[in-house]
């Protein structure tokens, strides 16, 4: 098997710039990273320096994600040899336990890293992970409630919630933890998109008002969100088409529904030039505007 | 009015600006080594971080909630702020006085501090005074008064001299502090022998990490959300969308490269 830095040419410095800028970004291509990680470390672990730890840390990861026990383990025993007593080995070493599937060893050796530290916030996520895991929704859900009454900044906990209540169909609770998650992050168009989707699955006039705004402000930041773009399109010929609205709110609807259609028109026609595929999909697109429209009208 | 140039001797550079440059730049990297050997945890409660985030939060709710809708506001602002039942009305945490004289670990980390910076300071500072004295070391290259003259120009006792010429101690405490960016590049942001960095905590320490009296954040911060509007900024959305065509950009143009590197 040819190794990484020969298939595509590059050197030890490149193949550890990526694995950093993966880190930072915080990717989960896990396959990837084992590949080059796993060279990294066997090939140039004496050039890396005081770099090969945190290279330890996210190829294990990495190779508990791709069921390559043999690296992880490896990779634990060189943390566990330089870190001893460090609650960070520790969560990993409770990762590993995870993936092995022994739950209740995970969860002994979280509750101790707890006892030791009650602000060490991985513990206690890894721990709402494994009744995640497990399939103890509802369960979760409570543990990460009492998280979250502690440490309310949390984004990724939010994040986390909002699905764990999208999942139960409890849509009204996702929206809050959504609309904390705008708060924070106005201008993040992603989950003022997301936000939408929950509104408009939640149905009733005043939703999809909501929804209809929340898809409009997601393509204010973003204009290239086609998705919300779609959002914007039906949550507003939805609402024009029910029969309980007033003249006035039906016209406004409709024209914000024939603008949003007439840009998605836009932008299939930029992107169907020239290949065929796409023509097709611009003419799909076409038609089931138009057939729309007509139950619109 | 510019002074007579002085000519000064070129091995002045040479065995003195440079070399104070020198002592001083390794001192501080020693220093910061020092300091991280003697660096000690600190130990965070667990509820001094819950009321920071807590704190936070109302803080972001006060400068983003234009974006929520005015329900969702309303809700936050009455869960925080509501007389009877709000956080910030029944909250009340215990405050414990940390006496610096009786507290253990804040003496020692006040210790450790001044012997750290302080110290080293004076210490060097002195021997250059008395290693580097009785000469003009540099210029500075904008005019001074008269006032500074004491201060720059220990050790040269001449009247006429213009303030602007210095002596080698006022060139060792320039560098103290000038040496700061190089720490930077060398040691890494947040690095300990940064001094001004220390003093400007000093002044600035209580905004920043957990005040030692959470209830008088609390309130401080209940006062400022009571008088918040909620001024939706999504009121008229989508006219503003609608005003122009969207801008795809190059986004249906390139072929996005989907391999490692």
């Amino acid at each position: 098997m040819a190794s990484v830095s020969e298939l595509y040419d590059v050197t030890w410095e490149e193949m550890r710039d990526k694995l950093r800028k993966w880190r930072e970004e915080n990717y989960r291509n896990s396959e990837q990273i084992v590949d080059v990680g796993e060279e990294l470390i066997n090939e140039h672990a004496s050039k890396l320096g005081d770099d090969i730890w945190i290279i330890y840390e996210q190829v294990m990861i990495a190779a508990l994600d791709c069921s390559r026990d043999d690296l992880a383990w490896s990779c634990l025993q060189e943390l566990k040899r330089q870190f001893p007593g460090s609650h960070r080995v520790k969560r990993l070493a409770g990762m590993r336990l995870e993936a092995l599937e022994r739950y209740e060893d995970a969860t002994k050796l979280y509750d101790s890293i707890l006892q030791d530290d009650p602000t060490n916030t991985a513990a206690r996520k890894r721990r709402i992970a494994i009744l995640k895991a497990q399939g103890k929704s509802a369960e979760a859900i409570r543990e990460l409630n009492e998280y979250l009454e502690q440490f309310v900044g949390d984004q990724e906990a939010w994040h986390e919630l909002s699905e764990l209540y999208i999942n139960e169909h409890d849509y009204g609770k996702a929206a809050f933890c959504l609309e904390e998650l705008m708060m924070t992050n106005p201008h993040n168009h992603l989950y003022c998109e997301q936000y939408a989707e929950v509104k408009y699955t939640q149905g009733g006039m005043e939703n999809l008002e909501l929804s209809r705004r929340y898809f409009a402000q997601a393509l204010k930041l973003n204009n290239r969100n086609m998705r919300a773009l779609f959002g914007l399109c039906m949550s507003a010929s939805h609402i024009a088409a029910s029969p309980k609205v007033s003249a006035k709110v039906k016209k406004d609807n409709m024209k914000y529904a024939a603008w949003a259609t007439a840009q998605i028109n836009r932008a299939y026609q930029l992107a169907g030039r020239g290949t065929k595929e796409s023509k097709c999909s611009v003419k799909a697109v076409e038609e089931m505007l138009e057939s729309m429209q007509i139950t619109m009208s | 009015m510019a002074g007579p140039e002085l000519l000064l001797d070129s091995s002045i550079r040479m065995w003195v600006v440079v070399p104070i440059v020198f002592i001083t730049f390794f001192v501080g990297v020693v220093r910061h080594y020092v300091t991280q050997l003697l660096h000690s945890d600190k130990k965070v409660e667990l509820e001094q971080v819950s009321d920071s985030q807590v704190l936070l939060r109302s803080r972001i709710l006060r400068e983003n909630g234009k974006y929520l809708p005015r329900q969702s506001f309303a809700m936050r602002k009455h869960y925080l702020n509501n007389v009877e039942t709000g956080f910030f009305k029944t909250v009340k945490r215990k405050v414990v006085a940390k006496n610096p004289v009786t507290d253990t670990s804040m003496l020692t980390d006040m210790m450790k501090g001044n012997l750290t910076n302080v110290l080293p300071m004076i210490v060097i500072g002195g021997w250059i005074n008395w290693a580097f004295s009785g000469f003009v070391t540099t210029k500075v290259p904008f005019p001074l008064t008269l006032r500074f003259k004491p201060m720059l120009q220990r050790g040269i006792e001449l009247l006429s001299l213009d303030a602007s010429w210095v002596s080698s101690a006022s060139w060792y405490f320039l560098n103290v502090f000038g040496l700061r960016s190089m720490y930077t590049l060398i040691l890494g942001q947040d690095n300990a022998a940064d001094q001004s960095r220390i003093m400007q905590d000093q002044m600035t320490g209580a905004a920043m990490a957990m005040p030692p009296d959470p209830n008088k954040a609390f309130k401080s911060e209940w006062e400022a959300l009571e008088i918040v509007e909620h001024k939706w900024a999504l009121e008229n959305v989508e006219e503003e969308l609608m005003s122009r065509d969207l801008n795809f950009g190059g986004f249906f143009t390139r072929e996005f490269k989907s391999t490692m590197f």
